[in-house]
Parts: structure tokens; C-alpha cells; sequence
């Protein structure tokens, strides 16, 4: 029950925050330097060819009512057509996104665990040689400016040894050959993945492994762990069953926004690679002045990062009974 | 014959400046089925004594000599899994429950089981289930919040929850560290008489630990008093309550408020407790003491025996 008004609550927070970002991103276009008609009216137009142009795309209305057909066009599903693809905006997003979402949540998932292990056994060493070595390893490594990291694992990896693809997501003849099957095809998205996967793991896991090991010598210091050790628990019990699940809910918070921002923070690397995703057709709609396609992408984002926080409460709450009770 | 004999044990700390004497050449008994109380202001060493017993000081705490025998055998020698064994199934301690001492993120009843099945990891889990719901029932919890989360439970019954667990494996030995503190008075009578009707049906050795002479001399059976790392008077509670012989056990004494008596007056000469980095060879209490004379610093004291078992720790004595 109490749950339930918890979450009505969240779901009535969260309405009126994207609301307030939908009207500021209504703003932000519009004054944004650069007039949309201007990209759109060729040289080959007549004048009444343009003014029809402007009435039909409602620019020649008061502001205000450009932005309640704003405000009912996203209401109603429809983000208009990109300017540079000529399809509907949200048939290019649903085309990108799940190829983000492949992306992104493989690589947090993967960096996660690694690194939420790495910190525990890095912490429980703490000052011994292991520890210094990780702790330096996973400091190196996430302060490495990402596309350097990307461009020396193609390098290293692609080109050197083509073990992988340079970039894309999938080889055509594969995917053109109809007699491949669905693991033959499955094994060739893989096959693109594991630099960018790798890249992003690289990345990101030291944050997760310094988070867990401060979080874990804090929780170490703790009296339920004297007690435990009192007890005669096995250490390998005190590490995992007494002293990990409470160093571990910090984590939590870390990786649910990285999912959260992963989907445009990944425009470095979806650039990189060239792998047909959002963070890259946000990019690409960005310099290009596509601007239906760049207001779609950014209300998706904005969408993303306020459900992900809901998401990281949902799981603090399951995680801590303190939250729970 | 003792179950527990700690001979002649000195505890040091590591720490930036040196070496801290924490614990200086302290002997004391606990017999079968009896109880001792440790009492002393913080920083006294009480609590370095119990978890050296456990072996469980801190990384920086060392044990610079004396022996801990159990049941005859030096604890101090055995391998670190022996000592894991011993710990709750034979020794169990009394946390300060205030003090976070059960972990936030599990069930009360997982914690109480989990000592259970970790020393006797064949029971089943009927047996382990009607245990718990037994330790519930002596401590005075009712079972209907076995299933809670410490944070649920009230201070008074997070003690409760806490000398329950020190009883799951029947220990024969229970140092209770701080039992009462941070309860307030009804509550800390009924644990600590709680505590000496359990520790009285289950004929189990006790130590307490306390700051607060008034729970010692409720519960225990000897007492013996600790200043700055030395234990100054040690005897049967009769002796020691109403004949203390050490000037700093008749200042503690002096300092015990009755209701409706005078409010007493500590004699004190303003100064602290000793620098434990480097003390005097002497007497440790000299600085406070108004007894005191010059050979007090610089000898060193050895006890005195001033009845059938009360000692004092003093020069002005003999």
C-alpha cells in the first residue's frame, strides 16, 4: 500500500519534470540560432511555395500556439518528419534505439560486476600489493579520454590484428545471405560489439571498483562486522553476506544514472565506431540543424534519465530495508 | 581452577606517535558459572580486554605478553581457524546494541540462525527455526517480530536481540560489553535482571563490562576495577563494594549517587587520565590520587593481597 502511494507520488514528480523540460527544450529551439525554413526552402522555391511551407509547418502562428500543437503533437505520438531522412522521427528513433540499448546496457552491466568484484576484493586487500595494483589500474584507465582508448583498441586490435571489425554493427553479406541463420547473424552483431564493449568496459569499470572499494572500507569499519567476525563467521561470509550488500547500494545509485547518460554520453563512442545508434544520430541531427529528429532524441534522454532514477529508488528500496519498512 | 585465566596480559596499540600501553600486566578469573565485572571511566582498557579474549582487537592492537587460558589451554596459541571455532559456540559476546551491532540489511531471526548454522551447520532447519523462536521467547521478544529488521525494533529490543544471539550456541563463556548504556534505567533493570536469570538457569561464566559501578555490583559476583590500563582493586563484590582499598575504586564508589542521599563529592585534583604513550613505571593513578607520595611515580607497584581473594594494586596499602 504504502508503496503503491510512493510510486503514484514518483509518477506525478516525474510528469511535471518532463513537462518543465519539454517546454525548455520548446524554448532552446526556438532561440536557437539558425531558422529551420531556411534548411528546408531550396533555391528552386518560390516565394508561395515558402510562405505555404511556413503556414503548413505552423511557423507562422503566435509562439504560444505553436507550442499547445507542440505540447498536443508529442501527446499524440507525433514528432514530425527529420529533415534530412524524410521519415517520421520516431521510426528513425525506434530504428536507433535498441541498438543503444544493446550497447549501453551490456557494457554498464559488464563494467558493474567486474568492477563492484574487483572493489570488494581490492578493499579486503587493502595496502596490499593487489589493491595498489587495482586501484592504479582502474584510476588509469577511467581518466583515459575515450575516443584516445577506442582509437588505440582499433588500432591495436581492428588493424593490427584484424580480430575485429573496424566499425558498424553488422557485415552486410552476412545479413544479405539468406541462408545465415539467426546465430550465425546474432554472432556477427557480437563479433562488431566487442571493441566498442570493450572500450566503454574500460572505461567505466574503475568508477564502479573505486566506488566499492571506499564504500566497502567504510562498511568495514562497521560494529556488524566485529559481530560477525565475533560469531565466527567464515571471512569469506563477513565479505559477501555482511559487509558487500551495504557497501554495495552506493553502487547502485552510480550505475542506474551511467544508464541514464550512457544514452547520449555514448555519442563519443557510437561516433567512433560508427554504430548506428542514438547517441550518434544525435550528432549527426545536431550538425546537420535536423531539428525534429534532435528534439525527439533529447525528449528520449531527458525521458531515460527520469525513469532510470526512478528505477535506482525502486532498488534502493529492495536493497536497504531501512528504505523498505 | 578458572574456566577463564587471563595471567599477566599486556595489550599495545600501534599507533603514528608509538606505542600505547593500553593494557598493563592484568590477571584476573572468571569460575564456572560466575560472573566478573569490569568496570573503569573510557579508555580504561575494559573494552581491549574483552575482544583480546575473543582475539579480535584491531589490525593496530598486539598482545605484548601474557597468556588468555581457556578451559587450561592458551588461546593466544591457537591457529587462526581453531579460534573461529571458539568464537560464539564457547566464547560469545554482548554487543552495545546502540552501536549498530546487527546488520541493517538482514532479518533479526537470519542473524540469530546464521550463528547457529555456521557451528553446526547439520541442523536442520525445523531444529534451527524452534531454537530461534526459544532465544525469542527467553529474551522476551515476541515471535511475531522475529522476521523484522533491526532497524524495527526499539533500542531495548535490539539488546534483547543481541543477548539472544549471545545465547543461541549456549556459550559457557558471555563478555557483555556496555549491555545497558544507551537504555534508559527500567529498561536496563529488567535486561541486566534478564540477563542474571539466564546466565544463573544455563550456569554460564560472564564478563561485564561496564563504566557504571551500579551494573556491575547488580550483576556480578566479583568486580574488579580497571584505571588506565591496570587492574588497581580485584575481588569478590562484598569486599570490593564495601571495603574498596584503592583510592581511585573509593572515588568511583564516592562518585555513586543514591536517591534521596547527598550528592556526592569526588575528591579531584583536576587532573586527566594518564598519557598512556609512555607512562610512568609507577602507579598510573598517582596524578589523581590524594594519596599519593613521591616513590608512587617512579616504583612500580606490585599487587597486594588484602584478603582471601581481593587484591589492590597500591603502595599506600601494604
Amino acid at each position: 500500500m504504502e508503496l503503491w502511494r510512493y510510486l503514484w507520488r514518483r509518477f506525478i514528480q516525474i510528469g511535471i519534470t518532463f513537462f518543465v523540460i519539454l517546454t525548455i527544450l520548446f524554448v532552446l529551439f526556438r532561440i536557437a540560432p539558425g531558422d529551420p525554413v531556411t534548411r528546408m526552402i531550396g533555391p528552386e522555391m518560390t516565394t508561395e511555395d515558402a510562405v505555404r511551407l511556413i503556414s503548413q509547418l505552423g511557423l507562422d502562428r503566435p509562439l504560444w500556439i505553436q507550442y499547445l500543437y507542440y505540447v498536443r503533437n508529442f501527446f499524440t505520438g507525433n514528432f514530425g518528419y527529420s529533415f534530412h531522412y524524410g521519415q517520421p522521427v520516431i521510426e528513425i528513433i525506434w530504428d536507433r534505439l535498441p541498438n543503444t540499448v544493446l550497447l549501453f546496457t551490456s557494457s554498464v552491466i559488464l563494467s558493474a560486476v567486474v568492477g563492484v568484484f574487483l572493489g570488494k576484493i581490492a578493499a579486503w586487500r587493502k595496502g596490499k600489493r593487489s589493491d595498489t595494483l587495482m586501484t592504479l589500474g582502474a584510476l588509469v584507465t577511467h581518466t583515459v579520454f575515450l575516443p584516445w582508448m577506442a582509437l588505440i583498441l582499433i588500432w591495436i586490435f581492428a588493424y593490427r590484428f584484424g580480430w575485429f571489425p573496424i566499425n558498424g554493427m553488422i557485415s552486410e553479406e552476412i545479413w544479405l545471405d539468406p541462408s545465415a541463420g539467426l546465430w550465425i547473424k546474432a554472432l556477427d552483431v557480437f563479433h562488431h560489439m566487442v571493441l566498442p564493449l570493450l572500450t566503454l568496459f574500460l572505461i567505466y569499470f574503475g568508477s564502479y571498483l573505486l566506488i566499492m572499494r571506499s564504500a566497502m572500507l567504510e562498511t568495514l569499519k562497521e560494529d556488524y562486522i566485529l559481530t560477525a567476525r565475533a560469531k565466527g563467521l567464515k571471512e569469506k561470509v563477513i565479505r559477501n553476506h555482511h559487509a558487500a550488500p551495504n557497501a554495495a547500494l552506493p553502487v547502485v545509485t552510480s550505475v542506474g544514472l551511467s544508464l541514464a547518460f550512457s544514452i547520449n554520453g555514448g555519442a563519443l563512442t557510437e561516433t567512433v565506431f560508427s554504430w548506428p545508434g542514438i547517441g550518434r544520430e544525435l550528432v549527426f541531427s545536431v550538425s546537420n540543424n535536423d531539428y525534429p529528429l534532435a528534439q525527439a532524441a533529447f525528449l528520449l534522454i531527458s525521458a531515460v534519465v527520469l525513469v532510470s532514477n526512478l528505477v535506482v529508488d525502486l532498488l534502493y528500496a529492495y536493497l536497504d530495508p531501512r528504505i523498505r519498512y | 581452577m578458572g574456566l577463564l585465566a587471563v595471567e599477566g596480559l599486556s595489550i599495545g596499540y600501534h599507533t603514528e606517535k608509538g606505542l600505547l600501553h593500553a593494557v598493563e600486566d592484568v590477571s584476573f578469573t572468571v569460575k564456572r558459572g560466575r560472573s566478573l565485572g569490569l568496570v573503569g571511566e573510557s579508555g580504561c582498557g575494559k573494552t581491549t580486554l574483552g575482544l583480546a579474549i575473543l582475539r579480535l582487537l584491531p589490525e593496530n592492537g598486539t598482545i605484548l605478553k601474557g597468556r588468555i587460558l581457556f578451559d587450561g589451554a592458551d588461546l593466544l596459541e591457537k591457529s587462526d581457524e581453531a579460534m573461529r571455532r571458539i568464537r560464539w559456540k564457547e566464547i560469545s559476546m554482548i554487543f552495545q546494541a546502540a552501536m549498530n551491532a546487527l546488520n541493517p540489511v538482514h532479518r533479526v531471526k537470519d542473524q540469530i540462525a546464521e550463528a547457529i548454522l555456521t557451528h553446526e551447520p547439520e541442523t536442520p532447519r525445523e531444529t534451527v527455526r524452534s531454537r530461534v523462536e526459544a532465544l525469542f521467547d527467553q529474551v522476551g521478544i515476541p515471535r511475531s517480530r522475529m522476521g523484522d529488521f533491526p532497524h524495527q525494533y526499539s533500542g531495548g529490543m535490539k539488546q534483547r536481540a543481541v543477548i539472544a544471539m549471545a545465547l543461541a550456541l549456549r556459550p559457557r563463556l558471555i563478555i557483555a560489553d556496555e549491555p545497558t548504556t544507551a537504555l534508559d534505567v527500567i529498561v536496563q533493570d529488567q535486561i541486566l535482571r534478564q540477563t542474571r536469570r539466564i546466565q544463573e538457569a544455563f550456569d554460564i561464566s560472564m564478563i561485564v563490562i561496564s563504566h557504571d559501578i551500579a551494573v556491575v555490583a547488580e550483576v556480578c559476583h566479583d568486580i574488579g576495577v580497571l584505571y588506565a590500563g591496570q587492574l588497581v582493586e580485584y575481588g569478590d563484590r562484598e569486599s570490593v563494594l564495601q571495603s574498596p582499598m584503592h583510592p581511585y575504586s573509593r572515588m568511583l564508589l564516592g562518585a555513586f549517587l543514591t536517591v534521596g542521599g547527598k550528592p556526592p563529592r569526588v575528591p579531584d585534583n583536576g587532573n586527566d587520565s594518564p598519557d598512556l604513550m609512555d607512562p610512568a613505571p609507577g602507579c598510573r593513578f598517582h596524578d589523581r590520587c590524594p594519596m599519593a607520595e613521591d616513590p608512587c611515580r617512579q616504583t612500580p607497584v606490585a599487587s597486594v593481597t588484602v584478603g582471601r581473594t581481593h587484591r589492590v594494586l597500591c603502595r599506600r596499602v601494604a
